[in-house]
């Protein structure tokens, strides 16, 4: 099977995510656009163990891949509490609002 | 015996330590200080007579030397800090403790109520701790130590009522005059000492010097050079004409102080000095003549002018010069023994004097004999103590200064026989100068005890504290007589006491070897056998061969004594002729014309010394040191510091303020600037950051992509 399909459809989803990340302004939405890049990440590592090591039995992109899927959900249980205090201190969601940070 | 002669370093150290204690708790004592110097010289005398005894019975004895090794500079020789303890030793100790504790006693009552009694004890031990070390001394260095201390607290004491002028010039006087005899001293000691570097690692060892020089291993520049320079100090020191000019002015002290200055710690140490370094001063002629001619000028003409003195601590004074030219020309004769021993017997009698003439003034509030007058009657024990003393000086027969003052004129007669012109020069105008001193002190006697009463006081006797050192120094004032007498010629006696054991054993009086003519009849032999009054050191001249001393016998010598009783009688008869009825209308010594104003005028010593010293010091000298102190040193000192300063400031303007300053604040500036523009960068905008990193990664990306 061609890598490049696979491969394409990472990179659209990577670059679909780095989009959503700086340019949304809702916090929901640049947590979702970081999962499409870890998604687009996931696929590489798929499609690269079948690519390079289709007869290890270890199988080790794929369980890579598990194991992103798992850390991305403890990221978005973070993620989406960071942004309910968020709301609730400031009733909103607008990533612009959080600048506490700056100078 | 040994044991109690190691201890004579306490003898010197308790008045030193008197000294300071009284100076730092004094005030707070109940006798304010005067206990502190009591007691510590009660000790030092009493320990000062055990030594005298010990060193006096086993006489004559070998010198017991302790010292310590004391070298701060190094440099190849060792400075000892030590004690000498012989006969003369044993002698001095005794003479300043005795005199030294009396005056201590006297003062007590004599100073109460004074503003510095404390102080007034505190120098007064000081004084006698000085003199002390100087006579202990077994170095040169250590002396010249000693010496010096006693020339500063003789400047502290003479100039003790500083609030009068002309007390403080005197104490300048005294000091400023003995300092120029110091110089002399000190190189005299630096040029004896530097003979000693080659044999010895303390060529300032006093004994190692004079067995040197016995030795005949000094050279005949260094023994004359050296001895020279040294007796120069002696000159300042003890009065000598024409260094004598600080001595009677040095009356501005205290009473008690002119008794101590004049009887056992100022005036005595030059003539110690010259008898502790005999040994050396006996190896030369030209020396020895020297001595004897300062000492004879001495003797007759500082005596002479105790004739028109008014002030009687004056004529004391001047007595004392005249007494201290006898002790010197008895060096130069040959007489050790004999200036030894009249150094002894006068510090007891003119210390009885001087306290004596105290006592006086106190009553009449006058230092004028003429304004005294009768007072045998109101003071009858200061009376009697003072007529014992005169005699004594006057050297009536049995009393002690009979036998010490013939004792040098035997001396001068010794030498003379020996075929030196000093010593008959000594012989004569000592017996004239010792009708003088009757005279003079027949005329003080007549005026302040005979007569009526001139003065406008009631007198009345002192208290007991005054009159019983006056009594012991009169019981003194005889008794020390005996110790060298025809009445004890049995050793042990002064002679073998004060016995230098070098001049015994080695050949003495090297010079004097061809003096071969001299007359048979002063040999050795015919000194001692021909009835000499009272021979110490027999000085004997044999035809070949060095001249050897000789421990002779005293015996009386009637030609010398008729001479003395005739003289003296003679005096007093003149005396008595003039004054024995008061005050007369012209006092017979104030009119002798010319011969009178020499004498008040004291020689024109004073009025020389004053236009041809102290003016072109004063005008011309100081004023030169004032010019280039003030002006070029001073200028020289302030153009530096001047520089300095500018140098200073510029460097403070330039490269603080403005480079090191500048460059730091300029680098705070330039960050603060920097800081403000750069700080737009951290917008808080998260969104703005995660846009530069990916821009930032596809630049990297793409660089690296090219570079390959």
């Amino acid at each position: 099977m061609s890598p490049v399909g696979p491969l394409l459809l990472a990179t659209f989803l990577f670059c679909a995510g780095v989009y959503g990340v700086i340019a949304r302004r809702n916090a929901v939405l640049v947590l979702l656009s970081v999962e499409l890049m870890l998604n687009a990440v996931n696929i590489n590592l798929v499609t690269f163990q079948n690519l390079l090591f289709p007869d290890d039995p270890a199988v080790t992109g794929q369980m890579f891949a598990l194991f992103i899927i798992g850390v991305a959900a403890a990221e978005v249980g973070v993620g989406l509490a960071i942004v309910f205090n968020m709301f609730r201190n400031r009733a909103s969601v607008d990533v612009d609002d959080a600048d506490l940070m700056r100078w | 015996m040994e044991p109690l002669l190691d201890y004579a370093w306490v003898v010197v150290v308790l008045p030193l330590l008197s000294a300071v204690l009284i100076t730092a708790f004094g005030k707070q004592l109940p006798g304010k200080g005067s206990e502190l110097g009591i007691a510590s010289l009660a000790i030092s005398w009493l320990l000062a007579l055990g030594i005298a005894w010990e060193t006096f019975v086993n006489s004559p004895i070998e010198p017991v030397e302790r010292a310590i090794d004391w070298s701060p500079l190094g440099g190849g020789f060792i400075f000892e800090l030590g004690i000498l303890v012989d006969g003369l030793t044993a002698v001095m100790l005794l003479l300043v403790t005795t005199v030294s504790f009396m005056v201590h006693i006297y003062s007590r009552e004599y100073m109460r109520g004074e503003v510095r009694f404390t102080y007034f004890f505190a120098m007064l031990s000081l004084f006698t701790f000085s003199m002390l070390l100087l006579v202990v001394s077994n170095n040169l260095l250590q002396a010249v130590i000693g010496w010096e201390l006693v020339g500063l607290c003789s400047y502290l004491l003479i100039g003790f009522y500083w609030e009068g002028k002309s007390n403080q010039d005197a104490g300048n006087k005294a000091f400023m005059t003995t300092k120029f005899g110091d110089v002399g001293l000190i190189v005299g000691v630096i040029v004896l000492s530097a003979g000693m570097f080659s044999m010895t690692d303390t060529p300032f060892n006093i004994l190692q010097i004079n067995e040197a020089a016995a030795a005949g291993q000094l050279s005949t520049t260094t023994v004359v050079l050296g001895m020279l320079m040294i007796f120069l100090g002696c000159v300042s020191k003890s009065g000598q004409m024409p260094l004598h000019v600080w001595l009677p002015d040095a009356m501005a002290g205290p009473t008690p102080v002119s008794a101590l200055i004049h009887a056992a710690t100022m005036v005595t140490a030059g003539v110690f000095l010259l008898a502790r370094l005999f040994p050396v001063v006996a190896q030369s002629q030209a020396v020895m003549a020297t001595i004897a001619i300062f000492g004879v000028i001495t003797l007759f003409f500082g005596g002479l002018l105790a004739l028109v003195q008014d002030d009687l601590k004056k004529i004391l004074a001047y007595s004392t010069i005249s007494q201290l030219g006898y002790m010197v020309a008895a060096i130069g004769v040959g007489g050790y023994t004999a200036s030894v021993f009249h150094l002894f017997t006068h510090g007891f009698f003119k210390a009885l004097l001087f306290l004596g003439a105290g006592s006086l003034i106190h009553a009449v509030h006058s230092n004028n004999i003429s304004d005294m007058g009768g007072l045998a009657r109101a003071m009858p024990h200061t009376f009697w103590t003072f007529i014992v003393g005169s005699l004594a000086l006057a050297g009536f027969p049995l009393t002690a200064g009979f036998f010490s003052k013939d004792e040098i004129l035997i001396a001068g007669d010794l030498w003379a026989g020996a075929g030196f012109v000093t010593g008959s020069l000594v012989y004569w105008v000592g017996l004239a100068a010792a009708f003088v001193t009757t005279f003079y002190m027949a005329r003080a006697c007549f005026l302040i005890f005979a007569g009526e009463n001139r003065s406008h006081h009631a007198p009345h006797e002192s208290g007991k504290l005054i009159l019983a050192p006056l009594m012991v120094l009169a019981v003194l004032s005889v008794a020390s007589g005996y110790l060298l007498s025809p009445f004890s010629p049995e050793q042990p006696n002064f002679e073998t006491w004060t016995a230098t054991p070098i001049l015994d054993e080695e050949a003495s009086y090297p010079f004097a070897q061809e003096s071969g003519e001299a007359d048979a009849e002063h040999s050795a032999v015919g000194v001692v056998g021909d009835g000499v009054l009272a021979s110490g050191t027999v000085m004997a001249a044999e035809k070949e061969g060095p001249v050897k001393v000789l421990h002779g016998v005293p015996t009386w010598h009637p030609d010398l004594l008729a001479m003395v009783l005739v003289l003296f009688s003679l005096a007093v008869f003149l005396a008595y002729r003039f004054y024995g009825k008061g005050l007369p209308e012209r006092d017979p010594t104030l009119s002798m014309g010319r011969f009178t104003d020499v004498l008040v005028a004291k020689y024109g010593f004073d009025d020389f010394g004053y236009r041809y010293i102290v003016v072109p010091v004063r005008d011309r000298l100081s004023a030169a040191a004032s010019y280039s102190s003030n002006v070029l040193i001073d200028g020289v000192v302030a153009g530096v510091g001047r520089a300095t300063k500018n140098a200073a400031t510029t460097t403070y303007r330039v490269v603080d303020q403005q480079v090191i300053d500048g460059s730091i604040n300029g680098a705070a500036f330039s960050a603060a600037w920097w800081s403000e523009k750069l700080k737009r960068i951290q917008s808080g905008d998260v969104q703005r950051y995660a846009g530069v990193l990916v821009a930032g990664t596809i630049v990297l990306v793409l660089a690296f992509a090219a570079a390959r």
